[in-house]
C-alpha cells in the first residue's frame, strides 16, 4: 500500500499541534498570559528524545515520559519563580508576557548549550538532526503515523475524564472559572494553577519526543513553531481544551494540505511562503471570530441553516 | 591614518547606539507612554531596511545609467553606483534622504495597517496579533527575492563613498548620532506637548479619557503611524551604515526583544531612561562580542549562547527585582510658556532631576 507520504506529514503535524495547543490553553486557562516559552518546552522533548536514542541506545519512545516529566518541571519552574511573583506584584499583563519572552530565551540558549556539548561529548549531530532511521515500522508505515494520533486521543479523553469526573479536576475547572470563589471554598488554586502548568509543560515534552521521529530536531525550534501554536489555539478559542484539539487538527491540516493544494494550483513558489497560513489564520480569527471556534453557536449555526 | 581597534570599536558601539536609540525612542511613545505592547516592532524596522534597500539602489542605477538587474548583478552594480557616488556627492545625498522619507512613509503606512488590529484588540491578543505581523516581514523578506534578494541579501549603496575608507566610518556615526539627536529632541517635545499628556491619560485610565471628550482611538492610531515611521527611519539608516541588507537579520530577537529589554532597563516612559538603557545593553554586547574569542577556549560551546542566557537572565532579574527601571517616570514638566529657565539652569535639571 503506497501513500503519499504528505497525509503522513499531515497527520502527524495536526495531531502535535493538538497536543501542543491543549498544554498551551491549559496554560493560559490559569494566569490569563499568553506563554511565548511554550514551543520551547517542546524542544526540550526533541533533546530528550535524541539522547535516549543515540546516548542510551534505546528506543525513541523510552523519552516520552521523561519529557513529559522534565518539561513538566521547566514549565513549572516559570510558573513558581517568574509568573507568581510577577502577579503578586501586580505586573501587567504585556509585563508578563516578556517574561515568558525572556524565560524563552533563556531555554533556547541552555538548550543551545547542551546541543553544542552533545556534539563536543558523543559526537553525535545535534542539529538538524533526524530520528526517523531510529522509528518502527506498521503496515509499511512508519509507526509515528499511529503513535501520534493515538496519544493525542489517549490523552484527550483522559484529560475530559479528569476534568469532568473526578474531584481534582472540577476543581481545577472551578478555580479558572473564578479563582476567589474557589479560593473560599476551600481550594488550594495556587496547589492547581501548578497541577495546570505541569500538565501544560508536560503535555508540549510529549509532543516534542514524538516531533523527533518526523521533523528536523534543532534548539531553535520554538521560535519556528510558536506561531503555529497560538493559530491553532485562537483557532479553537484559547479558553477552551476542545477548541484547541479542534483548531491543531484546523490549522495543522490547513499548513500541510493547504500549501501543497495552492501549490499545485498556483504554482510550487508558494511552498515557502507556508509559514505566513498560522499568521493568516491568527489575524483572521482575532479580527473576524475572536471567540474562535469554542465561540460560535453551533446549535444556532444549524437552526439558522436548516430555516434557510 | 589607520584606525586603530580600540577606535573601531567605539565608532561602532556609537553607531549601534544611536540606531537602536531611533528604535527604542519609538517604541517608548508606543509601549511607555501609550501602553500599546507593539511585539511587531521588528516589522517598521525591516519595513524600513528593506526600502533602504531595493529602492535608491535603483534609482541611482538609472540617474547614473548603470544597466543591469538591480538583484541578479546586485554586487557589481553596487560597486559601480558607489565609484560614480564618490563624484555625484550632492544626487547622493538627495537621494538618502528621498529613501528616508519613504521609509518613514512605508513606516507609517504599515502602522496604519497594524493600527487596524490595534484599536479592536486589547491586550494579549493584540500582543499576539502584532508578534504574528512581525514575523512575517522576514517570511517575505526571505522568499520574495526582488525586494532583498531573498536569503542571499543584497548590498547597500553608500552615499559617503567619496570620503576616504578610514573616515567613512566615523563620519557615518556622526551622522547616525545627530539623527538621533534630533529623534531624541522631537519625543521629548512630544511628551511635554497636550498630545503627549494625552497619551499618558490614553493608558491610565482610557475610560476616564474619553469620557473628558479625547478620542482615544485616533491618538492611538496616531501614535502607532509615528513610532513606526521612526522605527522604519532607524531601520533604513542602519541598512545604510552596515552597507547591505539581509532578511534574517530582522528577526524577533534582533529588533523586538532587545528593545524591549533596553527600555525596560533604562525605566518605561523615560527617554533618559532609554539612552541609558540602550547605551548599558550596546556596550555590555559589544564586549562579550569582542571579547568571545577570549573566552572559547573555557567553555565547551558557543559564546553567543551565554550571550543569550545573560540577557535573559538580566530582564527576568530587572522585572522581577525593579520592574520600574533605573529611572523612574516622573510626573513631566510642561514647556513652559513665558520664557526658558538658563543654559545652566538646564544643564542642572538635565542631569540631576
Amino acid at each position: 500500500m503506497v501513500i503519499d507520504p504528505i497525509f503522513s506529514d499531515a497527520i502527524i503535524f495536526a495531531s502535535l499541534l493538538a497536543l501542543l495547543s491543549i498544554g498551551l490553553t491549559l496554560t493560559y486557562l490559569t494566569t490569563r498570559v499568553p506563554n511565548f516559552a511554550h514551543a520551547s518546552f517542546a524542544t526540550i522533548g526533541v533533546y530528550i528524545a535524541l539522547i535516549a536514542t543515540r546516548v542510551w541506545d534505546s528506543t525513541p519512545y523510552v523519552a516520552i515520559p521523561i519529557a513529559f516529566v522534565i518539561s513538566g518541571m521547566v514549565a513549572i519552574a516559570l510558573y513558581t519563580f517568574i509568573l507568581k511573583p510577577l502577579i503578586r506584584k501586580g505586573a501587567s499583563q504585556a509585563i508578563q508576557m516578556i517574561a515568558t519572552l525572556a524565560f524563552d530565551l533563556v531555554v533556547i540558549a541552555l538548550l543551545n548549550i547542551t546541543a553544542d556539548y552533545i556534539v563536543k561529548t558523543y559526537q553525535i549531530t545535534s542539529r538538524e538532526f533526524s530520528l526517523r532511521s531510529y522509528d518502527g515500522e506498521f503496515m509499511g508505515l512508519p509507526l509515528i503515523v499511529f503513535v501520534a494520533p493515538i496519544t493525542v486521543a489517549i490523552l484527550a479523553i483522559t484529560l475530559h475524564v479528569t476534568l469532568r469526573k473526578t474531584k481534582f479536576g472540577i476543581a481545577m475547572r472551578a478555580s479558572t472559572e473564578n479563582s476567589d470563589l474557589s479560593g473560599i471554598v476551600g481550594i488550594n488554586v495556587k496547589l492547581v494553577y501548578s497541577v495546570s502548568w505541569l500538565l501544560g509543560g508536560g503535555l508540549a515534552g510529549i509532543a516534542g519526543a514524538l516531533m523527533s521521529l518526523w521533523f528536523q530536531g534543532d534548539p531553535n525550534l520554538g521560535p519556528q513553531l510558536i506561531p503555529s501554536i497560538f493559530a491553532a489555539s485562537i483557532a479553537g478559542g484559547f479558553l477552551s481544551i476542545y477548541g484547541a484539539i479542534a483548531g491543531g487538527i484546523l490549522v495543522g491540516l490547513t499548513e500541510v494540505l493547504g500549501t501543497r493544494f495552492l501549490a499545485g494550483e498556483i504554482g510550487s513558489w508558494l511552498i515557502a511562503y507556508r509559514p505566513l497560513i498560522p499568521l493568516v489564520f491568527i489575524v483572521v480569527t482575532l479580527l473576524l471570530a475572536p471567540r474562535g471556534l469554542a465561540g460560535i453557536n453551533w446549535s444556532k449555526l444549524r437552526r439558522n441553516g436548516t430555516r434557510a | 591614518m589607520a584606525l586603530g581597534p580600540e577606535t573601531i570599536f567605539i565608532v561602532d558601539l556609537l553607531a549601534i547606539f544611536a540606531v537602536y536609540v531611533i528604535v527604542n525612542l519609538s517604541l517608548n511613545l508606543e509601549f511607555g507612554y501609550t501602553g500599546i505592547p507593539n511585539f511587531g516592532k521588528v516589522l517598521a524596522v525591516g519595513a524600513g531596511a528593506f526600502v533602504a534597500a531595493s529602492i535608491p539602489g535603483r534609482i541611482y542605477a538609472e540617474i547614473a545609467g548603470i544597466q543591469g538587474d538591480y538583484i541578479e548583478n546586485n554586487l557589481s552594480m553596487v560597486s559601480q553606483i558607489n565609484v560614480w557616488l564618490a563624484d555625484n556627492t550632492g544626487i547622493g545625498f538627495v537621494v538618502f534622504f528621498l529613501t528616508l522619507g519613504i521609509a518613514a512613509g512605508v513606516g507609517a503606512g504599515l502602522g496604519l495597517l497594524t493600527s487596524y488590529p490595534a484599536i479592536r484588540l486589547r491586550g494579549d491578543y493584540l500582543a499576539i496579533t502584532l508578534l504574528a505581523f512581525g514575523e512575517s516581514i522576514r517570511i517575505i523578506g526571505n522568499n520574495f527575492t526582488p525586494l532583498v534578494g531573498g536569503t542571499l541579501g543584497v548590498q547597500v549603496p553608500d552615499p559617503l563613498s567619496f570620503l576616504p575608507g578610514e573616515l567613512r566610518f566615523p563620519v557615518a556615526t556622526v551622522g547616525l548620532l545627530l539623527i538621533a539627536f534630533v529623534v531624541y529632541v522631537y519625543s521629548e517635545k512630544m511628551i511635554r506637548s497636550p498630545l503627549g499628556r494625552l497619551l499618558r491619560a490614553v493608558r491610565d485610565n482610557e475610560v476616564a479619557a474619553e469620557a473628558l471628550g479625547k478620542n482615544s482611538t485616533q491618538i492611538r492610531v496616531k501614535i502607532i503611524m509615528v513610532s513606526a515611521a521612526l522605527a522604519a527611519i532607524g531601520g533604513a539608516l542602519y541598512a545604510f551604515y552596515v552597507g547591505g541588507t539581509i532578511a534574517f537579520a530582522y528577526d524577533r530577537a534582533s529588533w523586538t526583544f532587545w528593545p524591549f529589554l533596553m527600555i525596560l532597563i533604562g525605566g518605561l516612559a523615560n527617554n533618559k531612561g532609554v539612552l541609558i538603557g540602550t547605551l548599558l545593553f550596546v556596550t555590555l554586547r559589544k564586549f562579550i562580542i569582542f571579547f568571545k574569542d577570549s573566552f572559547q577556549g573555557f567553555v565547551p560551546f558557543d559564546v553567543v549562547w551565554l550571550d543569550f542566557l545573560l540577557l535573559g537572565v538580566i530582564l527576568l532579574a530587572v522585572l522581577l527585582y525593579r520592574p520600574q527601571g533605573i529611572f523612574i517616570e516622573k510626573p513631566t514638566p510642561t514647556i513652559s510658556v513665558n520664557g526658558k529657565p538658563s543654559g545652566l539652569k538646564r544643564m542642572f535639571n538635565f542631569f540631576f532631576k
